[in-house]
């Protein structure tokens, strides 16, 4: 019988140990890890009467979700004050869909020219742009409440979402620029040579090809807004305008025992960002690791 | 410039560096840019100005209603660098920043080492662990916030389990405690962070030189001391650096979790500059908190500058 060369040769029973071994680390480790994203779901499916057991029920045998009917408007005959649950999700989605809408408007010719286009001060502009980034939210705040007072835009959705552009946006670019990086471009050349515009073959050819970055950045936007709280805290008094973010923030200011309506709010915030992000995890890891060019 | 790349997903590291001639776009490229430069310009360049000039000035409800902004040199900053709480933010902040930043690094130091090494599952260990990182800071506070409860916290249910204390500890109400629960927080939110960028950088590192170590007899321990941590060091100075700057800022997870209390103990600069402006209306002297964040942001990213550029030279 002749032996196979191409066999991966079998792991010696030392390594497989060692193996093991970084294993059981590594799940101990994301255990731990998950644990509070775990405890947040885990909570907000118990009864309020077994959320203060002890011990207390790790998983909920028997999920309860009547907080989240209650949330989303079908209140038990018992409830006191309604949790207005449809109308932050509703001010949610108006944001988030605001601020990706301006973003990728911004972003997606910003990011082609500083791909291809060999333009003097690409460079400086990349600079500011990764310092925009590390502006804090706060130092923002202040100025703008004062600006958009003036342009009388306070107790207005569009404030919020101007400020959460201006946040999202350099890692929008940061992320599409290297997606558009990697596009050939002979074949960009040849949709120009025959004698398409360059703004038909970015979209014609480009943008299909560019497709999972736009789909990144596009969640990324949208999430920016969807979780916005500073700026929400400061523009929005008007209780109607109000985000899921502040939704929480006064919850917990009426309810503060009411664990599994807390719970179940942060959940919905929550989820669809944790399942965006290990969905899309590499794209992001670029941005990230790009965006820390030195 | 120098580019980390995350070495896992070769399709992406793939970098073209100089597109050609036949698209070098002209003049005309410059209106690509222009209606972001102008965005930038007005919601970003403009506020930054306008803290600067408010620092200098007296703004208050009463003023900004008439629209009179006199000038009161540097008032604003003898006002609130003078006063205890600036003191105390001043301190907690530092204390909560480097705190903050060396937990993070160093877990997120040993789970990039571990995810770098070869085992199965490796790489769903090391998704997982990166769910956290876009989490809204908000939500982070209330999850924390339940978990240190101290009636029914599944913290002080643990630690009462396994017996390292004896009574129910009151995470968020003793004032030292409250700083040390919200810093706890803060790592647990800045974990992915750091293991990207420390992963990205640990993925990079040229294998040969480990190779030939090993042919040299090489301990893991010698390997790790005399090759990834030099070899790391632009990565570990820029994940400190960046960590620094982003954990300066950090406000929501404290505003949801203790406000700044119980009493002042968890008041650090960005709840105070809040404060200042939006509880106290005294807009001038929230501005005057914020020219010292932006100072202490500007000094670190110059040091951080230098050190870099004589790396280089």
């Amino acid at each position: 019988m002749a032996p196979n060369f191409f066999a991966a040769p079998r792991p010696k029973p030392r390594k497989m140990l060692n193996q093991g071994l970084l294993f059981l680390i590594a799940l101990v480790a994301t255990i731990i890890y998950i644990f509070p994203l775990f405890w947040m779901v885990s909570t907000s499916l118990k009864a309020p009467a077994d959320i203060l057991r002890d011990p207390p029920i790790i998983f909920p045998s028997d999920p309860n979700i009547a907080i989240y009917k209650e949330i989303f408007g079908q209140p038990p005959a018992t409830a006191q004050v309604p949790i207005e649950g449809l109308l932050y999700m509703k001010n949610s989605l108006y944001l988030g869909l605001g601020t990706m809408l301006l973003t990728m408007v911004l972003a997606v010719p910003t990011a082609y020219a500083l791909a291809r286009f060999r333009l003097r001060g690409n460079k400086l502009f990349m600079v500011l742009l990764l310092l925009t980034q590390m502006l804090p939210e706060v130092l923002l705040v202040i100025p703008l409440f004062i600006f958009f007072r003036d342009l009388t835009l306070i107790n207005k959705h569009l404030s919020v979402i101007l400020a959460d552009t201006a946040m999202a946006l350099p890692f929008s670019v940061i992320i599409l620029r290297t997606s558009f990086l990697q596009v050939p471009r002979d074949l960009e050349e040849a949709a120009l040579i025959d004698g398409a515009s360059r703004l038909r073959a970015l979209w014609k050819v480009i943008v299909p090809l560019v497709r999972p970055g736009l789909i990144a950045v596009t969640l990324f936007a949208f999430l920016y807004g969807w979780g916005d709280f500073v700026f929400s805290l400061s523009f929005l008094q008007n209780k109607e305008l109000h985000p899921l973010a502040l939704g929480i923030y006064n919850f917990v200011g009426y309810y503060r025992t009411r664990w599994e309506g807390v719970m179940a709010f942060s959940t919905i915030i929550a989820l669809p960002v944790v399942i965006t992000i290990l969905a899309l995890q590499r794209y992001y890891v670029t941005g990230l690791t790009a965006g820390s060019v030195k | 410039m120098k580019v980390i790349e995350w070495r896992a997903n070769p399709k992406l590291s793939k970098v073209i560096r100089f597109p050609g001639e036949a698209l070098s776009g002209g003049r005309s490229g410059y209106l690509f840019l222009l209606p972001t430069a102008v965005f930038l310009v007005v919601i970003i360049g403009y506020p930054l100005f306008d803290t600067i000039r408010l620092a200098f000035q007296e703004v208050t409800l009463r003023t900004l209603a008439s629209g009179e902004r006199p000038y009161i040199g540097l008032d604003n900053f003898r006002n609130v660098i003078n006063t205890s709480e600036f003191k105390l933010a001043f301190r907690h902040s530092m204390v909560f920043t480097i705190t903050s930043i060396t937990f993070q690094f160093t877990i997120g130091l040993g789970l990039a080492l571990l995810y770098n090494k070869a085992f199965p599952l490796r790489h769903l260990f090391r998704g997982l662990t990166l769910s956290g990182w876009r989490i809204p800071p908000i939500v982070c506070g209330t999850i924390f916030l339940w978990l240190f409860n101290f009636d029914y916290g599944f913290i002080n249910f643990f630690l009462l389990k396994t017996g390292i204390i004896q009574e129910p500890v009151r995470w968020l109400l003793k004032p030292n405690l409250a700083l040390a629960s919200v810093i706890i927080t803060n790592i647990w939110l800045g974990i992915p962070f750091n293991v990207i960028l420390l992963a990205s950088g640990l993925a990079s590192l040229p294998e040969d030189v480990y190779e030939a170590a090993t042919v040299d007899g090489a301990t893991p321990t010698q390997k790790l001391a005399h090759l990834t941590i030099p070899m790391m060091k632009p990565t570990i100075l820029a994940t400190l650096i960046l960590g620094f700057i982003y954990t300066l800022r950090v406000f929501d997870v404290i505003w949801v979790m203790t406000g700044g209390g119980p009493v002042n103990a968890t008041e650090v600069l960005p709840t105070l500059a809040y404060r200042e402006t939006f509880e106290h209306f005294n807009f001038g002297e929230g501005a005057a908190v914020s020219v010292v964040i932006l100072g202490i942001l500007l000094v670190v990213s110059l040091l951080y500058v230098r050190t870099t550029h004589e790396e280089v030279m």
